[in-house]
């Protein structure tokens, strides 16, 4: 009897299915793909999907929460096409190009968005959605509550200095300069809850350097990351044209002894945060608390404040003695804070030069 | 016995078996997967075709208004004036044409405007100016360069009509055939020689200062003719790729205009191997110092209308964003912060860029992105082209080789034998 092993059996095929059982199945796959492109296409329009996939940046949203905390302001092309709108425009204008489109007021060579990177959207350049909502306010400065006009007078009063443009001074109250660079900054701001301290504010913090900050190494760092655009001599370039292309960091056509970036703390944080240009966090600490003091070590503006006789010392006691600076003190044999003598304009930047060979 | 015969042991390997293969169902997910890929295929089919389509209206379109406003030569459109004011004027003359004292001259209310009527501005657009002029009593000394060739008869003759009738009290307009009469005789000019060569064009145009006289051409400018267009034994001519007057083709660059400092730099690196490009390596090692510098010189000099027209299918909108205002979401400032308003160049360091072949600078780019080449001052471009996506590289190109093309330098700009050799050599230390 060759009774077979079970196991020895030819294998067993599957019944083939029923039809029922067949339809079933093919409503089930149908179903399912379907259900498939349903979920696809909700992630996609729900944001689920990730950006590589769908080739999609990611929506700004107005309080970014992308991670980084940091406002994202509202883009140019979102400003509205009227009254109100055409005052942003001229506010953008102004801060862009100070110097030609607020030409009576600017005694120097900079413009706003010198400083305040990105036309005054950059976080960390002191942008100005961080500022706007938190004016007015208290400032020591001038020991009084600063609306946001006056805010932007002192701006024009020593970092535009002012007192070398062709009226004399900034803008007077209730102008439309004043007006406008308003418009921009509300337009900027908005969404941001009013008197809130937004990450980004100001310079940002930079940490206090292991060595004293020296000159000499400030120069090295100097010449290797910063002369190429502001110029060996630190006066900036022009095109050919006799247009400013890089501002000028020091001498007769830069900001003057009032302005805050003649703190070296302000300037390293800024530089820090900021310079070179595309290159932000490549000094590091020591370098750029180093170059800050050796470029705010140069001869620059008078401190507009310093009129009817005031000495470099009576002014140093007054306005200069809490903080952090080069302001009266002797560098290379020049004392800081004697200006420029408006019949010299011509031949200071020689002495700025000079100066700097130290 | 039987029984017991067959029995396997069971440590020997089953002898009968047959090596078979089960048929199992495909499971549902793959056919769940196999159908919602096959329907987003179908539909992305119809998606694109649906936007090709509306492309090809769109541009359909396009071609036909561009038609029937070359047929009506008539009547400038002032709207469009105005607004090809503000994309191609209003960089420099400002927005109202309010000019920027001791750099750039007003044109609303210009006595040049006034006296010469849309005709005069017709020819300054067209050629260009350069040198001493006085506007309104104010003197000036800049360097407007020559839209001749990026902007057609009828677009200048819009731009002419609207600064002579809309920013100044004219009222005589000009046609678009009168631009193209005036382009058949001044088209290949050399930018006006500042008030002086205008006084000749404009009656009764208040005094004027002298012209600067061009500078002598040394004894060497023949010399230097026979290198760039003939070549010597071992080195072939310079235009043969760079075109005759210098203007480039695709990812040949235009050298016309770039500065001598930056060009001699160039060259050296090429010759140190600082700069990668087989031919370039070739023509610089067979050079003499004296031969780059003159070279240098002659293309710094040189006025030559744009070779360059849009060709990378580039977002122009995005591209002038990146080059005016740049995309700081990215860390990428704008173009024109260092190579100067409209890319007219900040010498030594930062060449210009307008009119630039499009292939070379998206090229280029994609070069330093990739760090094949790394010959920029800080390696400020690695950075910048790493942060620019293709799409981004094609627009800034694009809309960069839309840009009127950067004048001739003026020979105080020029290098000298010894200076040059330092600056080479200083500059090489940076890197």
């Amino acid at each position: 009897m060759t009774s077979k092993h079970p196991t020895d059996l030819p294998p067993s095929h599957t019944p083939k299915p029923s039809r029922g059982q067949t339809t079933i199945r093919a409503i089930l796959a149908v179903g399912g793909g379907l259900t498939l492109v349903v979920l696809g296409s909700l992630a996609v329009d729900y944001g689920l999907a990730p950006s590589w996939l769908t080739g999609q940046k990611p929506v700004a949203t107005a309080a970014a929460e992308d991670g980084s905390g940091l406002f994202t302001p509202p883009d140019e092309s979102t400003i509205p096409d009227d009254q109100f709108g055409q005052s942003v425009r001229r506010g953008m204008a102004i801060f862009n190009d100070t110097g030609t489109n607020a030409h009576d007021f600017v005694g120097n060579d900079l413009s706003c968005s010198n400083c305040h990177l990105d036309a005054g959207r950059q976080a960390y350049s002191a942008p100005m959605w961080a500022a706007y909502p938190v004016y007015p306010k208290y400032r020591s400065k001038n020991k009084m509550v600063n609306t946001m006009e006056d805010r932007i007078k002192g701006c024009f009063t020593y970092s535009m200095n002012a007192q070398g443009s062709p009226s004399g001074g900034p803008p007077p109250y209730g102008s439309d300069v004043y007006r406008d660079l308003q418009a921009y900054f509300f337009w900027m701001s908005q969404g941001l809850p009013i008197g809130k301290k937004q990450e980004g504010a100001g310079f940002g913090k930079i940490d206090k350097p292991a060595q004293e900050p020296s000159r000499e190494r400030g120069k090295e760092v100097f010449a290797a990351n910063c002369a190429v655009c502001h110029g060996a001599d630190g006066l900036g370039q022009k095109d050919r044209n006799g247009k400013q292309v890089f501002p000028p960091l020091w001498g007769p056509h830069s900001y003057n002894w009032g302005a805050g970036m003649h703190k070296v703390d302000a300037a390293a944080a800024f530089i820090q945060h900021n310079m070179p240009l595309s290159q932000p966090g490549k000094l590091s600490t020591q370098e750029a608390w180093d170059v800050a003091a050796f470029i705010d070590s140069h001869p620059r503006p008078n401190d507009p404040r310093q009129v009817g006789g005031i000495t470099v010392e009576d002014a140093l006691k007054k306005w200069h003695h809490s903080h952090d600076g080069f302001y009266g003190q002797t560098i290379d044999g020049v004392l800081l804070g004697t200006g420029f003598p408006a019949e010299n304009q011509a031949a200071a930047p020689a002495a700025a030069g000079d100066s700097s060979g130290g | 016995m039987m029984s017991d015969k067959m029995k396997k042991d069971p440590r020997l390997p089953d002898e009968t078996f047959e090596p078979f293969e089960e048929t199992r169902r495909i499971p549902l997910p793959v056919y769940w997967i196999a159908i919602a890929l096959a329907i987003w295929g179908v539909f992305m089919l119809v998606e694109t075709s649906h936007s090709t389509q509306v492309a090809d209206k769109a541009r359909a379109q396009l071609d036909k208004q561009e038609q029937t406003k070359t047929a009506q030569v008539s009547a400038p459109d002032p709207a469009a004036g105005k607004a090809l004011f503000s994309d191609n004027c209003a960089t420099c003359h400002g927005d109202a044409g309010e000019g920027v004292a001791g750099a750039f001259p007003p044109l609303h209310g210009s006595d040049v405007v006034k006296l010469g009527g849309a005709q005069a501005v017709t020819e300054i657009v067209m050629r260009g100016i350069g040198g001493p002029l006085n506007v309104n009593g104010e003197s000036y000394d800049g360097e407007m360069p020559a839209f001749g060739s990026v902007l057609s008869d009828k677009e200048i003759s819009e731009i002419a009509s609207y600064v002579a009738t809309g920013l100044n009290d004219g009222t005589k307009t000009i046609s678009a055939s009168e631009v193209a009469d005036i382009r058949k005789v001044s088209g290949d000019m050399d930018p006006w020689n500042g008030g002086a060569e205008l006084a000749g064009l404009i009656n009764g145009l208040p005094a004027q200062p002298d012209a600067k006289t061009p500078a002598a051409k040394g004894p060497d400018a023949k010399l230097v003719a026979q290198l760039v267009n003939e070549g010597t034994d071992t080195v072939w001519s310079c235009a043969s790729c760079h075109g005759e007057k210098g203007e480039g083709l695709e990812t040949v660059p235009r050298l016309a205009g770039l500065p001598a400092a930056y060009l001699v730099k160039q060259l050296h690196d090429f010759q140190k191997g600082a700069r990668f490009n087989d031919s370039m390596a070739y023509v610089a090692k067979g050079l003499s110092d004296r031969e780059i510098i003159d070279l240098a010189n002659y293309y710094a000099g040189m006025s030559s209308p744009s070779g360059a027209t849009p060709s990378l299918q580039g977002d122009l909108k995005r591209g002038a964003q990146l080059a005016k205002e740049g995309d700081w979401s990215i860390g990428v400032p704008a173009c024109f912060t260092c190579h100067g308003p409209s890319g007219i160049g900040v010498a030594p360091e930062f060449p210009g860029i307008a009119a630039q072949q499009p292939s070379y600078v998206a090229h280029q780019l994609a070069m330093w992105a990739g760090g094949a080449r790394h010959n920029s001052p800080l390696g400020l471009m690695a950075g910048i082209s790493k942060a620019l996506s293709d799409a981004d590289r094609r627009s800034v190109a694009d809309y960069l080789a839309s840009l009127p093309p950067v004048p001739g330098s003026k020979p105080a700009d020029m290098v000298a034998m010894t200076t040059s050799a330092s600056a080479a050599k200083e500059s090489s230390n940076d890197q």
